[in-house]
């Protein structure tokens, strides 16, 4: 019954609703038919010490009910008037996104699963994993006859919500140290206490494998992908003992598959679609905390499957390679926004790029910034807005340079040959993919 | 309060009423070439000095000294003034947004980013004391350690991040202040003991009755205390 007062809310709505209109008249249906009572609802919610949210809602537990206790709130909703123009794109919207972002990273928010926008015309859903906010759905225009399934299909996510946070490692540049940072960060979530699967999905060089010292697949990956099978069957698990402590470090990897080396890239196109790995990854997107997927350079099918698998996509650049910074741009501009088109939920979206090599003198820093400056201006110029991609910490009337640094030195490139990822061998390396992991990923 | 008075407003007050108090230590060229270019332009300054009321037509300057000293070099009568109420938290406010004093943050409270912000701020510095320190092991060391019940800083200096006793510590304190909650009397988490030091943990020790505390180890005391 509940879906039918939404429909004659949205159809009882003025077409100029201002904000305490759709408050009024919509919010509240809207969040009934996404399964919360009156007492799971709390309006003009504080997310922390300054800012305060439209609606907070959580599902009452025991006798721990929302509208008294105010604690651990589930979802928060953003609620526009009508002449706030919520389409996707938009000054407002980009605004809206913003300020729903800072209000699900505030400090009485750390519980919040999802959030939600809408001004009853536009809605999107956006889901908060750890750190990381990235799309649930597109942003949708509501009518009289898709918002009844829409409501349904946001109510389906937001009860059951995937477990895992699944990151593409990728740049089209090689020689960035994409295997190095998989490698590193899924050791290090590990011990951060994570479950982690880490996936080679690069055929041709299985770095990621070798770096390890575990066997390859024999054709289980290619057998999975092919068939309906299952991913999980192609699993190996590393382990790293704590002699001390009398246990150990462990995280599952697919290793890469042999079978698939050197395959041509038109004859994996008559076997493989795009949404293949994202697919097979059903099961294991509800077992692991972390997927990380490390991916070949080049935008051909394989590298495809990898990035429409991932809700996010981490670029790793180096400060001395101009090709790095022109690729990160290029995967923010042209390959994730095909893939976007392509995958039904608005993800994937990238993560800030990072600088991975060598210390980086001040002098270093001016030249690459200047560059990123260059491409800056060139993608606004093609219509794009990707200064939050390369300066996360800037704002509107605030410019900060900064940009996350990860250095690697000897240490870190010879952990390879013993097998055994850096930041369980090297202090510094430790510190340093741990910094990584806080800053874009943990709470 | 009642109306009668000038708090809030813009005023334009002779400069003799006005006591500098500290001054600033701008270099001579700025303060001299801005004289020059204000009196170039018409002697109006723009931006207001921040005073506040001491007496009958007294006032004390709290921010923009250097607008002030200007004004002084250019032979200025008269400055545009904004006139305050002078409270305490007025003043400390007033000072950090004319940048004439470095905000702080409290360290007992702060969160991860705010930590990495400041350390970044300290280290970028020109010249800076602590240009060694890495930042993100830094960042990951202090923001772990159990900084809500330290009393002074001087725990810093044992998480090895390149942060030692002296200047480089002082430096720290620039930016950051403390605000300690007290130490509860049973700390059972063996991360936490491990960064404090064996007097404490003997003090702690003796505290829960535990016996043969002379003879401990760290270890052995870290061990007892976290069972």
């Amino acid at each position: 019954m509940t879906a039918i007062s939404l429909r004659s809310a949205l159809k009882g709505l003025p077409e100029t609703a201002q904000e305490p209109i759709v408050d009024l008249h919509f919010s509240n249906q809207l969040l009934e038919a996404l399964g919360f009572q009156p007492e799971e609802i709390h309006p003009q919610y504080a997310t922390g010490d300054r800012m305060v949210v439209d609606k907070a809602a959580r599902k009452t537990i025991g006798s721990d009910i929302f509208l008294h206790t105010k604690s651990n709130p589930y979802l928060l909703v953003e609620l526009k008037g009508r002449d706030i123009n919520l389409s996707e794109g938009s000054a407002q919207y980009q605004k809206t996104v913003d300020q729903l972002k800072g209000y699900l990273l505030d400090s009485k928010c750390k519980s919040a699963q999802w959030g939600i926008i809408t001004n009853s015309c536009h809605i999107q859903l956006f889901r908060k994993h750890g750190k990381v906010i990235y799309p649930a759905t597109k942003c949708l225009s509501l009518n009289l006859d898709n918002i009844d399934e829409i409501i349904a299909d946001i109510r389906k996510k937001i009860e059951a919500p995937t477990k895992a946070l699944t990151v593409a490692i990728y740049n089209n540049k090689g020689g960035v140290g994409k295997t190095t940072t998989t490698v590193n960060l899924a050791a290090i979530l590990t011990f951060l206490g994570k479950k982690v699967l880490a996936i080679d999905f690069d055929p041709n060089q299985q770095d990621l494998t070798s770096s390890l010292g575990i066997p390859l697949n024999q054709g289980d990956v290619s057998e999975a992908l092919d068939e309906r099978g299952d991913l999980l069957k192609a699993l190996h698990s590393y382990s790293f003992p704590l002699k001390k402590l009398n246990s150990e470090l462990r995280f599952d990897v697919i290793p890469a598959d042999q079978k698939l080396a050197d395959v041509d890239d038109s004859e994996l196109r008559h076997r493989f679609t795009r949404s293949r790995l994202y697919k097979r990854l059903e099961t294991a997107r509800q077992k692991y905390d972390y997927i990380l997927i490390d991916a070949p350079p080049n935008w051909r099918l394989i590298s495809q499957m990898a990035v429409y698998a991932a809700d996010v996509v981490l670029i790793p650049t180096k400060h001395n390679s101009l090709f790095s910074l022109e690729n990160a741009a290029t995967v923010m501009k042209k390959f994730i926004p095909e893939v976007q088109s392509k995958k039904a939920n608005g993800s994937p979206i990238p993560l800030p790029i990072f600088f991975n090599g060598e210390r980086i003198t001040e002098p270093q820093l001016d030249v690459a910034r200047k560059e990123i400056d260059n491409i800056l201006k060139t993608a606004k110029k093609e219509g794009f807005t990707l200064w939050p991609y390369f300066y996360p910490k800037s704002k509107n009337a605030q410019k900060n340079p900064h940009i996350h640094q990860v250095p690697s030195y000897a240490n870190i490139a010879s952990a390879a040959f013993s097998r055994v990822p850096a930041v369980y061998r090297d202090r510094s390396a430790h510190e340093y993919y741990k910094d990584l992991a806080k800053e874009y990923f943990l709470p | 309060m009642s109306n009668f008075n000038d708090i809030g407003n813009l005023m334009y007050l002779y400069l003799d009423e006005i006591d500098p108090c500290e001054g600033t230590d701008a270099p001579a060229f700025l303060i001299k070439a801005t004289a020059h270019l204000l009196n170039q332009k018409g002697g109006q300054n723009s931006v207001p000095i921040i005073v506040k009321e001491v007496g009958e037509d007294k006032y004390e300057l709290i921010g923009n000294s250097f607008i002030y000293a200007v004004a002084e070099e250019a032979g200025l009568e008269r400055v545009w003034c904004i006139v305050t109420d002078g409270k305490d938290d007025t003043v400390e406010v007033t000072q950090v947004l004319a940048g004439e004093k470095l905000p702080k943050i409290n360290l007992s409270k702060a969160s991860r980013d705010e930590i990495a912000a400041a350390l970044e701020y300290l280290i970028e510095q020109p010249n800076s004391i602590l240009k060694t320190v890495k930042l993100a092991i830094a960042t990951n060391r202090i923001d772990e350690a159990p900084r809500q019940y330290w009393k002074t800083f001087e725990p810093i200096t044992n998480l090895k991040c390149g942060i030692t006793k002296g200047k480089k510590l002082d430096a720290l304190k620039q930016v950051f202040y403390l605000t300690p909650q007290p130490m509860p009397d049973t700390i059972t988490d063996a991360n936490i003991l491990k960064t404090m030091s064996t007097t404490d943990l003997k003090a702690m020790a003796k505290k829960r009755g535990i016996t043969g505390i002379s003879k401990m180890t760290k270890d052995a005391l870290i061990e007892a205390l976290s069972r």
